[in-house]
């Protein structure tokens, strides 16, 4: 049978979801042990690339690879087609519009947005009706609101702390993030058994790490 | 050969042509060497491959008694208004009259638009050929100009019409040499069909439809809980995965409480399954009983070829009986299908280019040189001024050179 090619975004989702590839029974010996390797082998029917997380879309799209692993924030903002099959349970945070704390939602006036997501930004004011100027930055987004950038932000939080530390709030909450399993929908077809079978391990694991956190509540 | 372009600091730019000399010049800021993005230059093999193909497939059409429809590039956006926007942004400009138009992206509704507009009599068998363009994501890699060759019926209702656009899909198939094609089956009206039996709001209908169809099976199996213990909970859990081998998903449908609306459906399957194993014995017949309809339009079974190794569909078409509602009120029988001919082009290798014989004469030998060229096979004129240059351009290009001035 042929092998099935992952692309697994790198970093902190690579992190959370090797112990979960594990726990389904793939062997990612090379990963825990990479040094500067990006290709790994070591299971038989899988080779898994590790790529950054804006990447994995367009290995996907273009048929290189027939399964990614990515958070839903880089799936919404690209406008992903291809058929995001598993939530898995890591990499859980949500987007959040946030700014200083003398920021006024209702003022009438075209507000200025910073965010690295100029997508989900723009849907979620167009979805409430707001038309809003926005500023692509790539990174520490909080700055923006504090330097007088913009006047609010629009980015991704998973325990608040960074927005405490820069005294930032949060004024709405918007869409909710996790980490997908998404697979090319020609791939699907071509390696149907064997994609069904990892869909189906990594199906059950993950619903053994969910239960095991309910019981830990 | 490779131009590789150093943008250097200094506003110079220095060009390499093939590894060995360099050519400094300015650079502007003019576009005039670049193309935009997702389009690309065709020549060569590749380009000959291409004509090649196209050519085969439209002598097939021909040979079938199908008649030849050219539609214009350019078109109003409203002509493609029941396209899927998402699968299809188009390129769009305004003519002067300010009326939106846009560079097609399909080549079914053009037909359409024809054959609700010119009164042509029906039955018809149409078949077709050239570009569609479709804006795809910058710098992804993907082609925005892609080649398409199809056919299209237009006025048999009966399942032979079916049965000729699979005949002429596999056929083609066979014509590129292509003997590992995978057929995959499916019906527009399979999925609404059983989703209607579903004791369920209509709002959660949608939502188990949706997310069925986007394969999203973290959410379909919550929306799902509720029908577990219902005569189709066993068939519905395993819904998302009912594709693949024909026979296995004919097996899973049994498990399903007995539907008299779907029998046609299944009927109709099955039958075309037969009829391509006669046919067509080595082309294996998958089913997909899963996905939606490739468009609002189609009303019927609809088909699409792969083969393991490639990266897309090579011919996709199907049954449309809703096609010419957009132009008109009246329903119109129609089913058709379009080859990739890039796809096809992408599978077929490219063969060693045989070595070139040269033909060098005298401008007063013409005629003789005419002769040359036509009993030498893969012989070309040799049209420099001095048997010097000649003897170079023969040697540069590996070829055999032909000297008609010698026996003077």
């Amino acid at each position: 049978m042929q092998r099935i090619k992952i692309a697994l975004t790198k970093g902190r989702t690579e992190e959370q979801v090797v112990p979960l590839l594990e726990q389904a029974g793939i062997n990612c010996e090379g990963i825990r042990h990479k040094g500067r390797r990006l290709i790994f082998d070591e299971d038989p029917r899988y080779e898994i690339i590790l790529v950054k997380g804006p990447d994995v879309l367009t290995y996907l799209n273009n048929g290189s690879v027939q399964i990614g692993i990515v958070g839903s924030d880089i799936l919404s903002e690209q406008e992903n087609f291809q058929y995001a099959m598993l939530d898995l349970d890591v990499g859980k945070c949500r987007f959040v519009l946030a700014s200083t704390k003398d920021f006024n939602p209702q003022v009438h006036r075209r507000k200025i947005i910073a965010t690295k997501y100029p997508n989900i930004t723009k849907r979620y004011f167009q979805g409430i009706g707001e038309d809003v100027e926005i500023i692509k930055i790539e990174g520490s987004v909080e700055l923006a609101p504090l330097i007088g950038l913009a006047d609010a932000i629009v980015d991704i939080v998973e325990t608040g702390n960074t927005l405490k530390e820069n005294n930032l709030q949060i004024f709405a909450k918007l869409q909710q993030v996790n980490t997908k399993v998404v697979v090319n929908r020609l791939a699907l077809r071509q390696y149907q058994p064997q994609i069904k079978e990892l869909i189906a391990n990594l199906q059950t694991t993950n619903q053994q790490v969910v239960q095991k956190k309910s019981t830990k509540e | 050969m490779r131009w590789n372009h150093d943008f250097k600091a200094s506003s110079k730019t220095e060009y390499q042509f093939s590894g060995t000399f360099f050519i400094e010049m300015e650079v502007t800021m003019m576009k005039n060497k670049n193309l935009p993005s997702g389009t690309r230059d065709e020549f060569g093999s590749e380009a000959e491959i291409k004509e090649t193909i196209e050519n085969k497939l439209f002598k097939t059409f021909r040979q079938r008694g199908f008649r030849k429809l050219t539609t214009p590039v350019l078109e109003y956006s409203d002509v493609f208004q029941p396209l899927n926007a998402e699968n299809y942004r188009s390129y769009q400009l305004l003519d002067d009259q300010g009326e939106s138009l846009v560079l097609r992206p399909d080549l079914t509704l053009p037909v359409a638009r024809v054959m609700s507009t010119t009164g042509i009599e029906l039955p018809v068998k149409w078949y077709y050929g050239g570009d569609v363009f479709r804006v795809k994501k910058q710098l992804s890699g993907g082609y925005n100009q892609l080649t398409q060759a199809g056919i299209e019926i237009v006025g048999y209702k009966g399942i032979k019409a079916d049965w000729e656009c699979l005949e002429i899909a596999l056929t083609g198939c066979q014509k590129m040499a292509i003997d590992d094609v995978t057929i995959e089956l499916s019906h527009a009206k399979f999925v609404d069909t059983l989703i209607d039996q579903l004791a369920l709001p209509k709002p959660t209908k949608d939502s188990i439809k949706t997310a069925l169809f986007e394969k999203n099976l973290s959410k379909y199996d919550q929306l799902l809980r509720p029908l577990e213990k219902t005569a189709f909970g066993h068939f519905l859990s395993e819904w998302p995965w009912l594709f693949g081998s024909f026979d296995e998903v004919m097996t899973a449908l049994e498990t399903l409480p007995e539907v008299e609306v779907l029998q046609p459906i299944i009927n109709d399957l099955q039958a075309t399954k037969q009829f391509i194993k006669g046919l067509f014995p080595k082309v294996n017949v998958t089913l997909d009983l899963s996905i939606p309809s490739p468009q609002t339009y189609y009303t019927g079974m609809a088909f699409r070829g792969f083969t393991e190794k490639s990266a897309g569909y090579l011919f996709s078409g199907g049954r449309y009986d809703d096609l010419l509602t957009n132009f008109q009120n009246v329903k119109t029988a129609a089913v058709g299908v379009a080859f990739d001919v890039d796809a096809l082009v992408e599978r077929t290798p490219v063969s060693p280019s045989q070595p070139k014989t040269l033909v060098f004469f005298d401008t007063d030998q013409w005629d003789e040189a005419e002769k040359a060229l036509k009993t030498i096979p893969n012989s070309t004129l040799c049209l420099t001024s001095s048997l010097d240059a000649a003897k170079k351009l023969a040697a540069g290009t590996n070829s055999r050179l032909i000297d008609l001035t010698e026996s003077r």
